[in-house]
C-alpha cells in the first residue's frame, strides 16, 4: 500500500472512530420542547456525498395528540408542571388492576386483547397538540361531502349494531344509535371501503368475510401519514445520492418498505392509485421535500381517501432531532389544508439494530379465527344452540382502548 | 500505484476462473472479463454503486434447474399415460397459455443438480406435487432471499455507506444489509439477516437466521432453519451485476452448491417500483372457505372445489376470433 491508501485509510479510521464517539453519548429526552429549549446536540450531519444525513433509526419519544384537547384550547404547549400532572392520571389509569368492563361482558371481552399489550405508554410531550396550523390545532371542518360520507360509514356502523346489548344499554359505542331488532342491513356491502382511520368505519360488527374487518386485522394497517403510537415505531432511512429508503416498522408487523426517489419527474398517471400513493422528493436546502398523490380509494385517512395530497418534509436539525412536517390537503374532505410537526429522536443504530420483519400476514390465524368463529355462531342460532349472531357483539362495542376507557374517569387525559 | 494494479490483476484472474465454473448461467463470460472497470458506477468512497432498480431476467423463479416448458404448474393425466404429455389441472386451466411454465437452461453451478440429502429429496418432489397449497409464495407471504432477488419483479438497492437498503415490489417487503457489526434478529426471519463486507469489487453478503420457512422456487426446491447464504455481487457493466449464491444447509442438501445469474438495470427512464402488496390479493384463496356468503359456490372445509365453467361471450368463440 503506498503513503497516500494509508494516509486515506487512517482518516477514514479517525472519522469512524469520532461517529461511534458520538453514537455512544447518551440521547437527549427532548421531547418536542420548545425550539428555545432544544438541547446542544451535534449539527446535523452531512453524507459522504455532500447531502444532509437523515439516515439512522428515528423515533417518538413521547405522547402527543394528534388535536389538541378541547380544555387546553388557547395552549400550544403545557407547562412542566401540566405535563408532570397528565403524566400522574395517565400512569394512575394505567396502574390500575382492576381496569376492565363487567367481567364476561363483550366490553370485557373485546378489550381484553388491548388492555393486556397496550399498557405501555409514552411520557407525555411538550406540545399540546402534533398539528400546529391551524393555530387551534384541530383538524379543520369537513366539507359537506366528507360529512355526508362519514356519516353514511356510521349509520351503516349503527345499523349493525342497533340489535345488541351496546345499544340496548346505551354503551358509548352506540353513540348517534338507538336499540332496535336485527337490521336488513346486515346483509348489505359497506357504502364505502371499509379502511383504517377515525372517519374510515374500521370496525363494523361484522365477520361475513375478510372485508368485514378492519385493515389491521388484514394485515395491511400501514398507511401514510405515519406518526407512530403509543409504543413502538422505529422508522430506519437509509439513503443514496437517488433515493431515500424508510422501513416503517407500524404496529404487530404491518411494517413496509417505502423508497422516495429523488427526482423532478412527474407523478404517476391519475388512474393509478397505490396503498401509499406515488412519492416525488427532492431538496430544498437541508430540507428533503416529498409530495405524494395517487393514493388508492381503500385508504382512509381522517375521512380522506384517494384525493389525499401530503407534502412532507424531513429535516434534520441536529445529531439526535430529526423534524417532520406533513402538510394534508384534500379539498374534497377538508375546508383547508393543515400541518402536522412532530420530532424524531435518534436511535442507536446498533442497539436497535434491527428492526422485526413485518410477519403479520404470516401469523395471522386471528382472521381464519374470527371468520370461523362467526360461522360457528351462524350454525349455533340455526341449531337453536345459540344467540342470534346479529344481537352479538364483535366489533364497534366500545370499552378500553389503547388502555383507556371509552367513557367515565378512566379515559385518555390526553384525549379529553 | 503498481501495487493496485496488481491487485486488479489478480482479482480479475480469480473472477474468470469462477466465471468459468458458471458456464450454464452466463453463458462462459467472467464478470471481470466483460466489465472494463471504467464502466462501473461507484459511490463516492469508490466502491461499486448499485443504487438503482434491478430485476432477473430468468426462469428461475419456476425452477432454479434446467427444464423444458411445461403446460402448466400443475399437471393431471391427460389422454395419454406418459408424463411428458400431461395437460393443465383445473385449478390452471382457465389461464390457457398464459399459465404455462416457460423452459430453462437453468441457474445452478456445475451438473445442474442440486445435491439433497434422499430424504430431503422426497419432500422436494411432494412439494412440487403439492405446489398450490405448499408454495408460500402463493399466500403472498414474505418471499425471503434469495428467492426474492430473482422473482418476476423489480427491487430498488439504495446504497449507503454502512447499509444497504433493498425495496422488493413483492408483498412490498424490504431487506438492510449492515456493514457494521450489529446484533442479529432477536428471533428467526424469513428475510434473513445479512451482514456485508467488500471483496474488491464485489459485495459479499452472508446471510443467516432463517426460519426455514421459505422456498427458492415455484418448483417445490427448498431449504431449512441451517441456511446459511453468501451472495456475492459483482458490477458486469453500468446496467448489470453478476449475482451468484452460495447455498449451504446441512440438513437439507449433501454439500454446498451454488446458483448464478445476471441482474440487469431497469433502464427506462421512468422506472419505479410499483407496489405489489398481496395479501388481499390472496383473502379468498386463504380465507374463501369461511365466508358466509361463499364468492366461489364449492367449497369443502378448506377444499376449493372448482368448477370451471368459461363462458365465451358473444363475439369471442373460436370461429369468429378466426373470421374477425
Amino acid at each position: 500500500m503506498n503513503r497516500r491508501l494509508l494516509r486515506l485509510l487512517w482518516l477514514a479510521t479517525a472519522v469512524l472512530a469520532v461517529a461511534m464517539l458520538l453514537n455512544l453519548v447518551p440521547l437527549r429526552v427532548a421531547g418536542q420542547a420548545p425550539p428555545d429549549e432544544a438541547a446542544k446536540a451535534g449539527p446535523a450531519p452531512k453524507t459522504a456525498w455532500g447531502a444532509p444525513d437523515l439516515q439512522g433509526i428515528w423515533t417518538n419519544t413521547h405522547e402527543i395528540p394528534l388535536q389538541r384537547p378541547s380544555r387546553y384550547a388557547a395552549k400550544e404547549f403545557f407547562t412542566e408542571q401540566e405535563v408532570a400532572e397528565l403524566d400522574k392520571q395517565r400512569t394512575a389509569i394505567l396502574g390500575q388492576d382492576n381496569r376492565r368492563y363487567e367481567k364476561g361482558s363483550e366490553q370485557d371481552v373485546g378489550g381484553a386483547y388491548s388492555t393486556a399489550i397496550f399498557l405501555s405508554h409514552k411520557p407525555t410531550g411538550r406540545r399540546t397538540s402534533l398539528i400546529v396550523d391551524p393555530p387551534d390545532g384541530r383538524i379543520p371542518p369537513l366539507t359537506p361531502e366528507a360529512t355526508s360520507r362519514r356519516q353514511a360509514i356510521r349509520e351503516f356502523e349503527l345499523a349493525l349494531l342497533q340489535a345488541t346489548e351496546v345499544c340496548k344499554n346505551k354503551l358509548p359505542g352506540c353513540a348517534g344509535g338507538k336499540y332496535g331488532p336485527p337490521s336488513p342491513r346486515r346483509n348489505e356491502a359497506p357504502p364505502f371501503y371499509l379502511a383504517t382511520g377515525a372517519a374510515g368505519g374500521g370496525a363494523i360488527n361484522r365477520s361475513d368475510g375478510p372485508e368485514d374487518r378492519t385493515l389491521g386485522e388484514r394485515c395491511i394497517g400501514a398507511a401514510l401519514p405515519d406518526f407512530g403510537g403509543a409504543a413502538g415505531f422505529f422508522p430506519q432511512f437509509i439513503q443514496s445520492p437517488t433515493a431515500v429508503s424508510i422501513f416503517y416498522d407500524t404496529g404487530q408487523g404491518q411494517g413496509w418498505q417505502r423508497v422516495i426517489p429523488i427526482t423532478d419527474r412527474p407523478h404517476l398517471p391519475k388512474s393509478v392509485q397505490q396503498w401509499w400513493g406515488d412519492s416525488r422528493g427532492h431538496w430544498e436546502g437541508d430540507t428533503l421535500v416529498v409530495d405524494v398523490t395517487n393514493f388508492s380509494p381503500r385508504t382512509d385517512f381522517q375521512g380522506s381517501r384517494e384525493n389525499l395530497h401530503l407534502i412532507e418534509r424531513f429535516t434534520r436539525r441536529d445529531q439526535n432531532t430529526l423534524d417532520y412536517t406533513v402538510t394534508i390537503e384534500d379539498p374534497t374532505t377538508w375546508t383547508r389544508s393543515w400541518t402536522v410537526k412532530q420530532e424524531l429522536s435518534k436511535q442507536d443504530d446498533k442497539a436497535n439494530r434491527h428492526y422485526k420483519e413485518p410477519r403479520c400476514h404470516e401469523g395471522n390465524y386471528g382472521m381464519p379465527a374470527l371468520l370461523a368463529g362467526a360461522r360457528a355462531e351462524e350454525r349455533a342460532f340455526k341449531q337453536r344452540k345459540g344467540p342470534d349472531p346479529a344481537t352479538l357483539c364483535s366489533a364497534g362495542c366500545g370499552g378500553f382502548a389503547g388502555g383507556f376507557a371509552d367513557s367515565g374517569e378512566e379515559t385518555n387525559p390526553l384525549a379529553r | 500505484m503498481a501495487n493496485r494494479f496488481g491487485l486488479t490483476i489478480v482479482v480479475a484472474v480469480v473472477a474468470a476462473a469462477l466465471g468459468s465454473l458458471i458456464t450454464l448461467a452466463v453463458g462462459n463470460k467472467s464478470p471481470a472479463a466483460a466489465s472494463p472497470a471504467t464502466t462501473v458506477v461507484r459511490t463516492a468512497a469508490g466502491k461499486p454503486d448499485f443504487s438503482g432498480i434491478w430485476q432477473a431476467n430468468n426462469e428461475a423463479h419456476w425452477d432454479l434447474q434446467a427444464h423444458e416448458a411445461r403446460a402448466a404448474a400443475v399437471l393431471q393425466q391427460g389422454v395419454y399415460p406418459f408424463e411428458y404429455a400431461k395437460v393443465p389441472a383445473a385449478p390452471v386451466l382457465a389461464l390457457g397459455a398464459a399459465g404455462g411454465v416457460p423452459g430453462s437452461v437453468g441457474v445452478v453451478e456445475g451438473d445442474g443438480e442440486i445435491p439433497y440429502k434422499p430424504e430431503a429429496l422426497k419432500v422436494k418432489s411432494e412439494n412440487g406435487e403439492n405446489w398450490i397449497d405448499r408454495d408460500p409464495e402463493l399466500k403472498c407471504y414474505l418471499p425471503g432471499i434469495p428467492r426474492a432477488m430473482y422473482m418476476p419483479y423489480p427491487f430498488q438497492i439504495v446504497q449507503s455507506a454502512s447499509q444497504i437498503a433493498m425495496a422488493f415490489a413483492f408483498s412490498s417487503t424490504g431487506r438492510t444489509i449492515h456493514f457494521e457489526q450489529v446484533e442479529g434478529p432477536p428471533d428467526l426471519t424469513y428475510m434473513g439477516h445479512s451482514v456485508g463486507r467488500w471483496d474488491g469489487d464485489t459485495l459479499v453478503v452472508d446471510v443467516t437466521e432463517f426460519n426455514g420457512k421459505n422456498w427458492f422456487d415455484r418448483a417445490g426446491n427448498y431449504h431449512s432453519e441451517m441456511l446459511h447464504l453468501t451472495e456475492r455481487l459483482t458490477p458486469i457493466s453500468r446496467d448489470a451485476i453478476h449475482y451468484e449464491v452460495t447455498i449451504d444447509d446441512p440438513n437439507v442438501f449433501t454439500r454446498p452448491w451454488k446458483i448464478a445469474m445476471p441482474l440487469y438495470r431497469r433502464l427506462e427512464a421512468n422506472a419505479q417500483v410499483m407496489e405489489y402488496r398481496c395479501i388481499d390479493f390472496v383473502e379468498e384463496f386463504m380465507y374463501g372457505g369461511l365466508r358466509k356468503q361463499p364468492l366461489v359456490k364449492h367449497w369443502e372445509g378448506e377444499s376449493l372445489i372448482v368448477d370451471i365453467r368459461r363462458k365465451v361471450p358473444e363475439g369471442d368463440k373460436l370461429y369468429e376470433w378466426y373470421r374477425r
